[in-house]
């Protein structure tokens, strides 16, 4: 099914055609030595229904093809999916639009779905949940909301437990939401606002940051957030207009630009100027030695965007493109496991795994 | 059936009268009897809305119909009855077909451009055709590709005919327009072209009837059990039939297959098998005028005329050689002598062998080419050839790529057309156009000229719309349709509001797909009055930030002023200390600009107000208190703000003006401040004042903190 195709720099692309609509997908560590996961949020405009699926991509060195290996089906669309990083434990945590949470657990070694725990509760959220983000551990989930609600949900005894951060009650919508630490989270929302909470100080977030630079007409939603563990106190945030800039909690009124047509200085060079979906720290461009960068500099950082990007974007230099797609990129993810190796969703009911030399 | 539509010739689609076979499909509404009114409507795409309503309570038992539901909405699917490709595959040669689409258009608009400034037109053209190649190619490989099957190391003798991946008839009847149309050099060897295409595609003639890949495919069952093949009649039928239409490798394979070959056997019949050895030879040096071999390849290409017809006579003077050899007497074996020379007949081009070795008139026709008129050049030629097989071979029923090739060969625009549209759909018609328009000057003038009965637009325009159409009516693909919306200079545009228009607004991330669109067509009328929609539709759910964002977004000052009306109501109940976190990020939200914030931006300033005297609260002392009062002084001269808050603006402030170090407000701000309560006093006799929820004597309190503070004033003024 997977038709290769090599460009210039050797990088190696496979797309593999669905037939549904992938809404989100992220890679599924495992203990396997030869095989790697994914998993894939799919919907079904036909039938009106979703699912998340675990596909198996094998025969990674000549011709990669992708196995279904588990699927349980969701009651409402999916509007966000993460999973937890360790493979002897994988979790795969899913938000809705109809505001319910779900918690996938899946068997280590076959990797496929062996029990579900749900939240689905009226007053967890209304409507749907926008953004969502699993500690290291997976003990413990954010979800936000464009109701305003920040929540906080714990594993208990086979069953989900949550409780209210905060509550703007409308006056202020939530779209992306990033652990820092186990104790402080990001979240982004709308007007390129970036919230910072520490679950110390409750009542509200202790910090707040609002992108002045945007005037009227250009101001925009932040779509996704990154953190960094080595460098918590930099909130890497991706949204409209081919945005994305730093926030430097210790120089909190001046965001740093790696990208974006609405800004002011206008030198910075945007690979995009639609909205950027999702942005994730590339630790695959990142010089060997962290520690020995400026900690002023961003790292470099991925993004995927509407108008069909794939790209590396790092303060200061050239970007690195990966893909150049006449259809929209959704949503990526970079498997930590193997940084070289890429994944992404196309507009077009297709996925694309992208090996970096 | 009244108001059926007769053929004038005036219908916009093409319509057909026959009717097929009628589907029907089985509701299940699950609802008891009776039911009382029944309503149809289309939904999205192929969907039939079906309405089924129960009679309401008043007519009948009240009881019994508050238990049932009311009635049920069942959505019927319906198919176009072509299952050869499923919607999944349909939507993915959508979307690949929308590169080359836009590429063509692209370099059709500039290619235009360029011979419009200079006349030396003959190298666009030249340059144009390869534009037209690639993307027909490009379109082609979407459709499928007839990969060839994975050949192991040790192959099967008896494997005569490969299984491919099968092949559609939508990708055979591309093919077919391609090589009319878009391959200019193949036109030197169209009956070659034709020969593999049949090759290709003779699967798909025997979905109804038999063909010689149906024989041929009948004939690799029983080879395994044949003991002496060469007795089997059916063995030397397909073996001629297989020569007949050119599938030369077969022919050689089959003929290698001859019991004369075993080891056992070849003293015996050794002249037998000399006459075997020496056909197979024949067939496989046969000449093709064509300028390399198919897969199908035998036999020795011949790229220029003179050189084929010294071949080919040559070769015929072999096979004629062959027919008259006295070998044929020492040949024992009734049915190889019989089955040989048959087939050298095939190949002298005898008309009654080639009418029985083949199955339909496609096949005869294609042996016709390569035996008897190898030289056949033109179309009008070869559709007289085409008239003259199906007399001879009639098809029972006419399978759809026969009518498409009759109207191909008959230099029929709009029999092409119509059978496109007919028999495979928008799709193809759409993106088949550009083959037709490119292939000759008055197809061109046919669909490029401007139809009164069309409403002005011309077919192509015409047919690219409905396509259109087709991609709206699916939440997958509406996306596409702008592309070809905006390639239809008269309707498009309009077309593509209402589809933009149509989308829903409730997600963001579908707004703002719906957004980019207008962003790359420079819609920005219908952006903004999208998120404006969006704007009301988020705040009438209770999401007053994305509300307020949307209608900003938006520049919609009328409605931000009437929401600020409403906020200010919620901001009277509820902006306590307390709550002040939550609407910190509405207020961060709306800026300090007053033109974005519409009326909003009072709330900005009482912000800052609160947070001051926060300050002051928190025992901050003077610096913190002087702040609040210049707050408080903006705010009151402010005209926007709201005559309903400035009884409570001074009543939060009361610390201020009964502050005891010394005055804060200096005699001017203090009447200003006196004259605002008067005039209050005075509104409170109309009768719209909405009084607000302060304590009852909140206003002599602070006409009495006024006083005490214009008297401390006047005094430290002195």
């Amino acid at each position: 099914m997977a038709t290769e195709m090599e460009v210039a720099e050797n990088l190696k692309i496979h797309r593999f055609p669905q037939s549904k609509y992938i809404d989100a997908l992220r890679w599924v560590p495992s203990l396997s030595a030869f095989d790697r996961f994914l998993s894939l949020a799919l919907h079904d405009p036909d039938s009106d229904s979703s699912s998340i699926e675990i596909h198996s991509l094998t025969n990674l060195s000549n011709n990669p093809t992708l196995q279904l290996q588990s699927s349980w089906s969701s009651s409402s669309r999916v509007s966000s999916l993460r999973v937890t990083q360790n493979p002897a434990k994988t979790l795969i945590a899913a938000s809705t639009f109809d505001g319910s949470l779900h918690f996938l657990i899946t068997h280590p070694v076959k990797v496929s779905i062996e029990s579900e725990l749900s939240i689905s509760d009226k007053n967890f959220h209304i409507g749907p949940i926008s953004g969502i983000d699993l500690v290291s551990s997976g003990s413990e989930c954010v979800t936000v909301g464009e109701d305003g609600r920040v929540n906080l949900v714990n594993v208990g005894d086979s069953r989900l437990n949550y409780k209210r951060v905060f509550d703007s009650q409308g006056l202020v919508s939530y779209t992306a939401a990033k652990w820092a630490s186990p104790t402080e989270f990001a979240t982004g929302g709308l007007g390129f606002s970036l919230q910072w909470w520490d679950q110390r100080k409750p009542g509200g977030a202790v910090s707040q940051f609002k992108g002045n630079w945007a005037h009227g007409s250009t101001s925009g939603i932040v779509h996704s957030i990154d953190i960094h563990p080595s460098r918590k106190h930099v909130c890497v945030a991706g949204g409209s207009s081919g945005t994305i800039f730093a926030w430097d909690l210790r120089w909190q009124q001046q965001p740093i630009f790696l990208s974006g047509i609405g800004t002011q200085e206008g030198a910075v060079h945007s690979p995009s100027e639609s909205e950027v979906w999702e942005v994730q720290y590339d630790c695959y461009m990142q010089s060997p030695n962290i520690s020995n960068t400026s900690s002023a500099r961003v790292l470099p950082v991925m993004m995927c965007s509407e108008d069909g990007v794939l790209a590396s974007v790092e303060q200061g230099e050239e970007l690195t493109e990966v893909l150049a797609e006449p259809c929209a990129i959704n949503s990526f993810d970079i498997d930590l496991q193997n940084p070289s190796d890429v994944i992404c969703s196309l507009e077009w009911e297709s996925i694309a795994f992208v090996s970096r030399p | 059936m009244p108001g059926r539509v007769s053929d004038s010739g005036d219908s916009l689609v093409p319509f057909s009268p026959e009717v097929r076979d009628p589907i029907v499909y089985h509701l299940q509404h699950g609802l008891k009897p009776p039911i009382s009114r029944l309503s149809i409507s289309w939904s999205r795409g192929n969907c039939l809305r079906v309405s089924f309503f129960r009679p309401s309570s008043s007519e009948s038992d009240t009881e019994n119909s508050n238990k049932e539901i009311g009635g049920k909405v069942v959505e019927v699917k319906l198919s176009s009855g072509d299952e050869e490709i499923d919607d999944a595959q349909k939507r993915k040669i959508a979307y690949g077909s929308v590169s080359p689409f836009a590429l063509l258009q692209n370099r059709k608009n500039s290619i235009l451009a360029l011979s419009k400034m200079s006349m030396n037109s003959a190298s666009y053209h030249v340059e144009w055709w390869q534009q037209v190649t690639e993307y027909s190619k490009e379109i082609n490989s979407l459709l499928g590709n007839p990969k060839a099957a994975p050949t192991s190391v040790i192959e099967d003798p008896r494997t005569v005919v490969k299984t491919v991946e099968e092949p559609t008839c939508l990708k055979a009847a591309w093919e077919l327009m391609e090589i009319f149309y878009a391959d200019k050099q193949s036109h030197a060897w169209l009956p070659e072209c034709l020969v593999d295409w049949l090759a290709d595609y003779d699967s798909l003639l025997s979905a109804t009837e038999a063909t010689i890949h149906s024989k041929l495919v009948d004939l690799q069952k029983e080879l395994v059990n044949l003991q002496a093949i060469e007795d089997d009649p059916r063995y030397w039928e397909g073996i001629s039939s297989a020569l007949a239409v050119g599938w030369l490798d077969i022919v050689v394979k089959l003929l290698r297959l001859h019991g004369s070959y075993q080891v056992d056997q070849l003293g015996s019949r050794e002249t037998e098998n000399g006459l075997v050895e020496a056909v197979a030879v024949l067939v496989s040096k046969m000449p093709r005028m064509r300028p390399e071999l198919s897969r199908r390849g035998l036999g020795e290409c011949f790229k220029t005329k003179p050189d084929f017809m010294k071949a080919w006579e040559k070769w015929r003077g072999h096979i004629a050689k062959l027919d008259c050899s006295a070998f044929w007497l020492k040949c024992d074996h009734r049915q190889t002598r019989e089955g040989l020379r048959n087939l050298l007949q095939i190949m002298l081009g005898n008309t009654n062998s080639l009418t029985t070795a083949t199955c339909n008139w496609m096949e005869l026709y294609i042996s016709h080419f390569l035996y008897i008129r190898p030289f056949t050049m033109g179309l009008e030629g070869m559709y007289s050839l085409a008239q003259r097989c199906m007399q001879l071979r009639p098809m029972s029923n006419t399978h759809r790529l026969m009518g498409l090739i009759l109207g191909i060969l008959g230099e029929n625009t709009e029999v092409v057309l119509a059978e496109c549209s007919r028999e495979f759909g928008p799709w193809m018609v759409a993106h088949a156009i550009e083959l037709l328009t490119a292939g000759s000057n008055q197809a061109e003038m046919l669909l490029h000229e401007e139809r009164y009965n069309l409403g002005g637009i011309s077919i192509e325009e015409l047919h690219r719309l409905v396509y259109a159409q087709v991609l709206s009516s699916h939440a997958l693909t509406w996306q596409i349709a702008p592309i070809y919306l905006t390639s239809c200079m008269k309707q498009g545009m309009g077309l593509l509001e209402i589809l933009l228009y149509k989308q829903p607004v409730q997600h963001n991330r579908m707004l703002l797909k719906s957004l980019e669109i207008c962003r790359l067509y420079e819609l920005d009328s219908i952006s903004t009055n999208l998120m404006k929609i969006a704007g009301i539709y988020h705040w009438k759910h209770g999401r007053k930030g994305s509300g307020v964002f949307w209608l900003q977004q938006a520049r919609d000052e009328v409605r931000l002023n009437r929401i600020a009306q409403q906020l200010f109501d919620y901001v009277g109940k509820s902006i306590s200390d307390d709550s002040l976190k939550q609407w910190e990020g509405l207020i961060e939200l709306l800026g300090s600009e007053a033109k974005t914030a519409g009326g909003l931006e009072f709330l900005h300033k009482y912000r800052d107000l609160k947070k001051s005297l926060q300050k002051v609260q928190d025992g901050k002392a003077s610096d913190a208190a002087k702040q609040a009062v210049e707050s408080l002084i903006l705010l009151m001269k402010n005209p926007s703000t709201p005559q309903r808050f400035w009884l409570s603006l001074m009543h939060d402030s009361l610390k201020l003006l009964n502050w005891r170090e010394h005055p804060l407000l200096n005699v001017s701000q203090t009447n200003l401040l006196l004259n605002k309560l008067q005039e209050l006093s005075i509104a409170r006799l109309r009768p719209d004042f909405c009084e607000s929820n302060l304590p009852p004597q909140a206003l002599s309190t602070v006409r009495l903190a006024l006083a005490t503070n214009l008297g401390r004033a006047i005094l430290e003024e002195r």
